[in-house]
């Protein structure tokens, strides 16, 4: 019995597999072979993931929709920086910095932030010239830590209190006030008021 | 029984074959040029047609349409002829499917150069091209159809059922992607607006993918990879079983290129919960591939035909596990907008596509030129520098991306962004960029080589135009399922009910998808403050997408405090219901624009900045990479469309009060003048009539509307 069964069915030489009969296509034939096992697991588990993802989150609701993960996101952001952001200095308080490291360290902003508008030795493109003694705001260190911190966007200069720490916006304040007087080439025509320092 | 006599037609296969390596050259050449623009943008010249945003349109479509897809018909013109025994149809449908191919190809990369562009991506091309593919393509599934009715043999083999899925389906995504009302020969406006053309633009664009560039290449892999190892297929239930699965369950994954965007969340999880599933089915295609080879893997080891085609077929396992990896929101939320996606497609388009499609030239053209190929070693010094090309290409900008995406998500333990200006996150990788060039120049060369092997083959070669052969007529049998035959196989002799079957399996997915963001207005809250562009504005956003910023630049952002620190208020569903088409975009070499025109917003610019940044952005912001655009400049603003489009849009049902487009210019002028007197007080002398005063005014404007609460 076994063996007529066997004679009945073509074998592939190579892996003894069993052929399927008729099928034959310019040449190329088909094997018997079921799906591998594990293949068909992988599938049924993509399956089960769908199913249980679209339950929990379209049905049930259980999983954070974007809207909510972002309001988490935010929330655990703003505790944590309420701390760290709130410092006492300021426009009212806020006095120049002249050793050399800060200075430094607002020339360092300065070339990555400022540059763009008000160029690389403060003679002004979009920005002021920042060099001369006349100021749109006022030159004095509050006056320029104020600019700094608050903008004047419908003029183009946005607020950068989100960018940099009070520390920075002194540093950098401090920086630009130790360009006064530099007379640099193509520097812009002034603008604003003549600022004379009091004392 | 009668055996008859009949030929193949090789000669269509030979032209399609041709076509496929010139325009495959064309297309990676054009790819080098973009890749060489994104290290220096001087190189494009400062002329308009070689831009980037104009060059990498050309790059996509060419590779897409020209290379892969001659590479398909040459393909299918082969095997089907074979697998059907018989020749194909009709001889006139062939050369006519042939040339009109070709011809659509130069009309897509001239009308892209001269900026022509509906700014759909692999959609760009403009309504009178579409209408011609849309004939084109008619013409092919006449022929092939026509061949499949006419066959001698009994059943149709899995390769010709990939062929079948691919016809229906490309031609149902083109139609419905398409629609698209005209102002002009060479402009229009997408039916659809804002969230909804996005989702039915990657419903199509990933389906491209599908359809396009995956199931003809599976039907190429079931045909070319058993003929040249001489090995039976692994698995006929694999077959059945991965082919339903792949065509059913592709057409749902298109909303995983839109995962955290405005799309209604319910969308969203379809995107992801069916491009998981997509992993199994998609790998049935690998393992079928790869187990056929078991018993001749000593062959493959020799034969440089079999080692293209082991390498494609194992790209294909990689990117299809990559693909779904990447459409979870958690990975996608750090991979999407960066080059972790260039990588992704190049892995499939260089490995898969690429391989496939060579493996197939060397197998195939000594055949049809009755001699041996001219050179195994240089095959195989081919096949060396293409695998280490796409090493060396996809590696580094993997790296690329990773570094790039963390450094967008830094913030400093004050809680500042620790790399505020967009650029330093740009220049940080152009390292990497170097290197992708590099592994690009290597994958070239390859196919240079692949170009001369062949070249010498053909040479001492002697072609067969016509093939002779001879097969037994068709067996005339029952319609109806006869005992003992399970259903599939009867399916696999009824080629008309089995194209039926495949378009109910595709149209299902795409129905639930996009019918109900239609038909459910809460799909789409809207928003009072949103109101129609002005007519400057207008004008604006269509030199926007003339030039191709997309290409660099997002209109999109995401709910993530990283972004919202970046860019501002995350974007809403109802601030684009009058854009029509969206602009999203899809890649962030440049940073997110979708609030640049917001004032109280970091990334606010006066008109003055845009003025000088689009003449030479170096100028403001040095080492950008940034092309320059001198022309927008010169270029006295069109308004004598002004009227037109104004109406189209309000056809399209922008509420523009009526008779608006008669006065429209008034306006357009009037808005002209304001900015070009903004300019003049910024130090900038120029009139109101010029291009860039209107890009400047749609830049201005957007983000705002939500903001003038
Ligand atoms: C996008 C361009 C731009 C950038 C970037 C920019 N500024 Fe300004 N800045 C301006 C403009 C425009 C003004 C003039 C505002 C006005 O007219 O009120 C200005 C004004 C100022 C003033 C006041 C000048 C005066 O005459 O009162 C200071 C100080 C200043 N900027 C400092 C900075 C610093 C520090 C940075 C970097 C952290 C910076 N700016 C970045 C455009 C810019
Ligand atoms: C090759 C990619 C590329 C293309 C194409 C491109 N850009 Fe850019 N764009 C950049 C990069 C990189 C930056 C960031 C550096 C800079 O400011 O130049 C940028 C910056 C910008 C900015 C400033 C954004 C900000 O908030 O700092 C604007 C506005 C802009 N591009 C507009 C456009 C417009 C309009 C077009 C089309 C006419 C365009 N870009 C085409 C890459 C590109």
């Amino acid at each position: 019995m076994k063996d007529e069964k066997d004679i009945n069915i073509e074998k592939d030489e190579l892996t003894g597999d069993e052929l399927i009969k008729g099928h034959d296509y310019d040449g190329i034939k088909e094997l018997n072979n079921s799906l591998p096992k594990w293949w068909l697991w992988l599938f049924y588990i993509t399956i089960i993931f769908a199913v249980v993802y679209l339950i929990r989150y379209e049905v049930m609701k259980t999983g954070d929709s974007q809207e909510e993960e972002y309001a988490k996101e935010m929330a655990i952001a703003n505790m944590k920086l309420k701390s760290k952001r709130s410092s006492s200095l300021d426009e009212t308080n806020v006095t120049r910095l002249t050793d050399k490291k800060s200075l430094e360290e607002g020339k360092k902003i300065y070339d990555k932030l400022c540059l763009v508008c008000h160029l690389s030795k403060g003679e002004g493109l979009v920005g002021p010239n920042l060099t001369d003694e006349y100021w749109i705001h006022g030159g004095s260190i509050g006056d320029i830590f104020k600019i700094i911190k608050v903008g004047n966007p419908s003029k183009g200069m946005i607020s950068w209190k989100d960018q940099l720490t009070p520390k920075k916006i002194q540093q950098v304040s401090s920086f630009i006030m130790s360009l006064q007087g530099t007379n640099p080439p193509n520097a812009k025509a002034k603008e604003g008021k003549l600022y004379k320092p009091e004392n | 029984m009668q055996i008859e006599k009949f030929y193949y037609d090789n000669k269509i296969v030979k032209y399609f074959a041709y076509a496929t390596i010139f325009w495959g050259l064309i297309g990676m050449l054009v790819g080098l040029l973009a890749a060489l623009q994104l290290v220096w943008p001087s190189l494009s010249f400062d002329f308009a047609m070689t831009t980037f945003g104009r060059i990498r349109p050309v790059h996509t479509n060419a590779v897409i349409f020209a290379f892969v897809g001659n590479g398909i018909f040459m393909g299918v013109y082969y095997s089907l002829q074979r697998l059907s025994k018989a020749r194909m149809y009709s001889d006139l449908l062939s050369y006519i499917h042939f040339w009109g191919w070709q011809f659509i190809i130069v009309l897509a990369a001239i009308t892209l150069l001269l900026g022509y562009t509906t700014s759909k991506e692999y959609a760009e091309l403009e309504w009178p091209i579409d209408i011609l593919i849309t004939i084109i393509w008619v013409v092919f599934g006449w022929n092939m159809f026509g061949t499949i009715i006419k066959r001698r043999t009994g059943h149709i083999y899995v390769a010709i059922w990939f062929y079948i899925a691919t016809f229906v389906t490309v031609a149902v995504l083109h139609i419905v992607n398409s629609f698209e009302v005209p102002v002009s020969f060479w402009k229009s406006y997408s039916l659809y607006a804002g969230v909804q053309d996005a989702l039915v633009q990657w419903w199509y664009g990933h389906n491209a993918v599908a359809f396009f560039l995956t199931t003809p290449y599976l039907g190429l892999m079931y045909y070319f990879l058993p003929k040249a190892a001489n090995r039976p297929i692994y698995s006929y239930k694999l077959s059945i079983i991965h082919f339903w699965a792949l065509i059913f369950i592709y057409i749902w994954a298109g909303p995983h290129h839109l995962l955290y965007t405005a799309l209604p969340d319910w969308i969203q999880a379809l995107g992801v919960t069916f491009s998981v599933m997509l992993i199994a089915p998609s790998w049935g295609g690998m393992l079928n591939g790869l187990l056929t080879l078991r018993g001749a893997w000593d062959k493959v080891r020799e034969e440089p035909v079999l080692k293209f085609l082991v390498v494609a077929v194992t790209a294909y396992g990689l990117s299809t596990f990559e693909g779904p990896m990447m459409s979870l929101k958690s990975v996608n939320a750090l991979t999407h907008f960066t080059d972790w996606t260039i990588a992704h497609v190049h892995i499939g388009a260089l490995g898969w596509n690429g391989f496939l499609t060579f493996g197939i030239l060397y197998w195939l053209i000594p055949k049809m030129f009755n001699i041996k190929l001219h050179s195994k070693k240089l095959a195989n010094v081919h096949f060396w520098l293409g695998t280490l090309g796409i090493l060396v290409y996809a590696i580094p900008l993997y790296w690329g991306a990773v570094t790039q995406t963390l450094m967008w998500k830094e913030f400093t333990p004050e809680g500042f962004l620790k790399y505020p200006n967009f650029l330093e996150t740009v220049t940080q990788i152009i390292p990497m960029y170097h290197a992708r060039i590099f592994g690009g120049v290597l994958y070239l060369v390859g196919v240079v080589l692949m170009i001369y092997n062949i070249a010498k083959t053909v040479k001492v070669g002697n072609f067969v135009a016509d093939e002779a052969t001879e097969a037994a007529a068709r067996e005339v049998v029952s319609p109806k399922r006869m005992k003992g035959e399970g259903w599939h196989r009867w399916l696999e002799r009824k080629p008309i009910q089995f194209m039926l079957l495949s378009m109910v399996a595709i149209l299902i997915g795409g129905i639930i998808e996009i019918v109900p963001t239609y038909l459910i207005k809460s799909n789409i809250p809207t928003i009072a403050s949103v109101k129609p562009y002005t007519p400057l504005e207008l004008q604006g956003r269509d030199i926007y997408i003339r030039e191709g910023c997309y290409t660099c630049h997002s209109q999109m952002i995401r709910p993530f405090r990283s972004e919202t620190e970046r860019y501002g208020e995350y974007s809403k569903a109802g601030e684009f219901v009058y854009d029509h088409p969206f602009l999203w975009g899809s890649k962030r070499t440049g940073p997110d624009l979708a609030r640049e025109g917001v004032q109280t917003e970091r990334n606010y610019k006066p008109d003055s900045w845009h003025y000088n940044h689009m003449l030479k952005p170096q100028s403001v912001s040095p080492n950008s990479i940034m092309p320059a655009y001198p022309w927008l400049i010169k270029n006295k603003l069109d308004i004598s469309r002004t009227k037109k489009k104004i109406e189209v849009m309000q056809y399209l049902g922008v509420p523009y009060p009526e008779g608006y487009g008669d006065i429209a210019n008034e306006d357009l002028k009037k808005q002209a003048e304001k900015i070009a007197a903004n300019l003049k007080a910024g130090g900038i002398e120029t009139t109101s009539d010029k291009e860039i005063i209107a890009l400047i005014a749609y830049l201005q404007r957007l983000g705002t509307d939500i903001y003038n609460k």
